[in-house]
């Protein structure tokens, strides 16, 4: 099936290269640099594009870090590798949009556990890819997995988290060297139990969803403030700004303006129906869009206010119970997201979890399965939309990743099966055109951590 | 609608047949035709007949038999029902939601008994149960003893006339902790184990005898037991009562086999995600492991060994293999775990063994957990292959009894995706 989705994100992307000079040059940029890479053919592979499209026995051509085409018996020069992919599967490198590693890294200690700053119920200022630990050992566990590039949050203590970080799924020394090149920042933010749990355990505001609520209200009229007063300094001649008092920056505002300014995309963690709609009412008073609601367990109730609002749900195959409000737990909830208003709902299927990561799908394969048994007619091709194009239109790098368009990065997976099995494993995985594993070679890489940590001479999973 | 006419029904056209002639289970046989039959024990699937007649396995064979009603079950595997070995199905609804959980004791510390607190209309039996498993320990959370707790066993039918076997296992956990060393968890696992080696029976005839015992014991007093800790101690060396035990670190997986030797334990590790670093001396001295095979992550320095390829390794070391899911609302996703053993090199009729007979077996479960003639019929038949986690049972068979796989996330599901002309609240 075609792929009809909305592109939500492409506005805002829009929005974003209007707006690019209106704050400071941007800190902390990407220095990421691919590995090096060869140009390459995959020769009769299967393919799901992570368009909506499967091709049997069909060739990828990869040259210059990009796809360069898709096609039966695809002639290529003798200077390209070749790979006879004959009875395998090769999709686009799988992405996760709601990651924690890094900020909660393994081994789960106290002392590397960075992930939520619940010091105060709005930290709009920080960043997660201040929290991120380079040498966490499970970036390999994801990438032998198939996973090529994540989002990475801050947890959901708070009402308003901070910032959020799309990075290569390449491990490297620093934290600018893993991000993903022309990634939007995001914006975490979280309702219901926790917040009100966190805070009102310390008798203070939040303690009640109604306190949220008016939390997210509250910080959203200082950001408007602060937006004002900055486009009218922006808005007045160079001699006025010479004379003028130019606004001090604000870095917990400085983030909400970016939202606001449609910079910086809004993923917002939330599991109850009701208080989705409630958060999408906040964005309209605001004028700022969601991009995404993470978990959702009851998304399948308002799927239809979710597509017609262009907001994806980023939703697990069948968590639920941990808290009261996972209890409404429906196996079909990605499906009937992915089906509403006609087909035109945006699904994602994402881990929030070091194990889940390494098994999307999987868990696509069961959130499949389940709505195929709700009567819904879906592919595994458009199926698999859900771990690749989907996530990157979330977290606005569709146009670089996310399926296999000609142009596009070459971020790809062989996989020994169909990915939509248990015993499917990602055989072969490329970043940039470049190999980064290879499961029948035992090449991929190892985190400091896990170097002589058992046994001095080995590496921890050797 | 009454349905006692000898017909053959396919599997399809079956389902709106089963409240029906459940009423008249004790009257009829069940005959499973013609399926792929993975009996939980021998290594080789075979094809063949399953005749269930009341409560129990009547007859297994390759051979064709008649039966009351017929289930064509060609192109379908079956397993035996699935046992859970290491859950608070029943006793935790919602994990976030403290008066939902009955889990914890804050009075006793060794014989703390989570029995009486079941509840046989949980949510998370129906949901465990359309999802194939049939049968489940349920387990206390670790007490501030570091062995102490006693997990019962619930046939997961949800009658509110429980069938189980009540505090039929000890648990445990050693490791890392903020609070107290190791060496001093073994000290008073030592302690507390040879307090209950000097105990005669006769002594633990009346409360008043088991508090001199106490007062005349140092750890006994200093831990503050209670008659019920104690009588629980002396059950677990003297009955051979299962000890689960939480442990990880490849130490402390040496340490309690030298316990387990000490004190003639009937001793079960769970966790061990370093049990690779030492599987001669688990398979040497015969321990059983409750594993979680898709958990490769090193989540703790108790853990740095977790590999993807555990199941494999311990495997080809003939250590029993039985698994663990972390969370038990979706507990069934053990068959996800054991896929994902089984695609990183374990055996599939091992994996299905670890599923099924292995716990029957390690726990004494009498007349579970396989597919023979006496047993009783806990058996599912799937609509593929179980340990694709896409995979659900068409049917699953409880004590014989054929279980309506309606649960409350199907009714939910249903509610959402049929009727969208009526207001939500007025559909089924």
């Amino acid at each position: 099936m075609t792929n009809l989705i909305k592109y939500p994100h492409l506005s805002t992307l829009i929005i974003f290269l209007c707006f690019n000079t209106a704050l400071s040059a941007e800190p902390f940029e990407s220095t990421y640099k691919p590995l090096p890479s060869v140009n390459l053919l995959i020769k009769n592979a299967n393919i799901y594009d992570g368009e909506g499209n499967e091709f049997q026995q069909t060739d990828l051509l990869i040259q210059d870090r990009k796809i360069v085409a898709i096609g039966k018996d695809l002639p290529v020069s003798d200077s390209f590798q070749i790979i006879d992919a004959s009875g395998k599967w090769v999709t686009p490198g799988i992405i996760d949009i709601h990651s924690h590693m890094g900020v909660y890294p393994a081994p789960g200690v106290s002392t590397s556990s960075d992930g939520n700053e619940a010091t105060s119920p709005v930290t709009a200022d920080v960043w997660a890819e201040h929290s991120m630990w380079v040498q966490d050992p499970q970036y390999t566990l994801a990438l032998s997995g198939g996973v090529t590039a994540f989002h990475v949050l801050p947890g959901s203590a708070n009402l308003i988290g901070g910032r959020g970080v799309t990075v290569k799924n390449l491990q490297r020394n620093t934290i600018n060297s893993m991000k993903f090149p022309d990634a939007p920042h995001s914006l975490k933010m979280a309702c219901g139990e926790n917040p009100k749990r966190v805070y009102g355990n310390r008798q203070q505001a939040p303690s009640t969803r109604m306190g949220n609520i008016a939390g997210y209200r509250k910080a959203w009229i200082e950001a408007e403030g602060y937006l004002n007063r900055l486009n009218e300094y922006e808005s007045k001649s160079d001699e006025a700004k010479e004379m003028g008092y130019k606004p001090t920056r604000d870095l917990e505002l400085d983030t909400l303006a970016g939202v606001l300014r449609g910079e910086i995309l809004v993923h917002n963690h939330c599991y109850r129906a009701d208080e989705m709609a409630s958060m999408i009412d906040v964005a309209k008073e605001f004028g700022y869009k969601i991009t995404a609601f993470h978990h959702g367990v009851e998304a399948y109730k308002i799927a239809d206010l979710l597509a017609d609002n262009g907001i994806c749900g980023a939703l697990w195959a069948d968590w639920w119970g941990f808290k009261h409000e996972a209890y409404d737990m429906v196996q079909a909830n990605i499906a009937i997201v992915d089906q509403a208003r006609n087909g035109t709902g945006c699904a994602i299927v994402h881990s929030d979890d070091a194990i889940g990561i390494q098994h999307l799908n999987q868990e696509a394969s069961k959130a499949l399965a389940a709505g195929l048994r709700a009567g819904f007619q879906i592919s595994k091709a458009r199926a698999m939309n859900w771990i690749t194009s989907n996530p990157a239109k979330a977290a606005g790098i569709y146009d670089q990743t996310g399926s296999l368009k000609i142009g596009k990065n070459a971020d790809v997976v062989i996989w020994s099966k169909n990915p939509f099995s248990v015993y499917a494993l990602a055989e072969t995985v490329f970043i940039d055109g470049a190999l980064a594993y290879d499961r029948t070679t035992n090449f991929y890489p190892s985190s400091d951590f896990d170097v002589g940590i058992i046994r001095p001479s080995q590496n921890r999973t050797e | 609608m009454v349905m006692i006419n000898k017909k053959i029904h396919t599997l399809l056209s079956f389902g709106y047949l089963l409240i029906a002639f459940n009423a008249y289970l004790f009257a009829e046989t069940i005959l499973i035709k013609n399926a792929t039959i993975y009996d939980g024990n021998t290594n080789k699937p075979f094809q063949g007949n399953v005749l269930i007649d009341g409560e129990i396995i009547k007859k297994v064979s390759p051979n064709d038999m008649l039966g009351d009603f017929i289930i064509d079950a060609s192109g379908k595997i079956v397993t035996p029902g699935l046992i859970a070995t290491d859950t608070n199905i029943g006793i935790v609804e919602i994990g976030a939601l403290s008066v939902t959980r009955d889990d914890t004791s804050e009075i006793y510390k060794i014989g703390f008994s989570i029995y009486d607190a079941y509840n046989p209309n949980s949510t998370l039996i129906p949901w465990n149960r359309s999802n194939g498993i049939t049968s489940a320990l349920t387990i206390p959370q670790n007490t501030s003893s570091p062995i102490g707790g006693l997990g019962s066993f619930f046939v997961l039918d949800g009658e509110l006339n429980i069938t189980g076997k009540k505090d039929m296992v000890m648990t445990g956990s050693v490791g890392g902790d903020s609070n107290h060393s190791r060496s001093e968890m073994y000290a008073v696992i030592d302690d507390l184990l040879s307090f209950a080696k000097s105990i005669n029976q006769k002594d633990l005839s009346t409360d008043t005898n088991i508090s001199e015992l106490i007062g005349n014991s140092t750890i006994a007093e200093f831990m503050e037991l209670h008659p019920r800790d104690v009588i629980a101690l002396h059950r677990l060396v003297n009955n051979n009562l299962p000890l689960v035990m939480k442990a990880h670190r490849a130490s402390d997986l040496l340490k309690l086999i030298e316990i387990k030797k000490k004190y003639n334990l009937n001793l079960i590790i769970m966790g061990a995600q370093e049990a690779n670093l030492v599987k001669d001396a688990i398979a040497k001295n015969n321990i059983p492991l409750i594993i979680n095979p898709i958990n490769n992550i090193p989540g703790s320095f108790d853990e740095l060994a977790s590999n993807i390829k555990m199941a494999s390794m311990l495997e080809k070391s003939d250590i029993e293999l039985m698994f663990t899911a972390p969370r038990s609302h979706n507990f069934h996703l053990i068959r996800q775990g054991a896929g994902v053993a089984v695609a990183n090199g374990m055996s599939y009729e091992s994996a299905i063994r670890g599923l099924s007979s292995t716990p029957a077996k390690v726990f004494g479960l009498e007349k579970r957990g396989e597919i023979k003639p006496g047993n009783f019929a806990d058996i599912i038949i799937w609509d593929d292959d179980p340990l694709e986690p896409s995979s659900m049972p068409e049917y699953v068979f409880i004590n014989g009894k054929s279980i309506d796989l309606t649960t409350r996330s199907s009714r939910l599901r249903d509610r959402y995706t049929t009727n969208p002309e009526k207001p939500n609240t007025y559909r089924n």
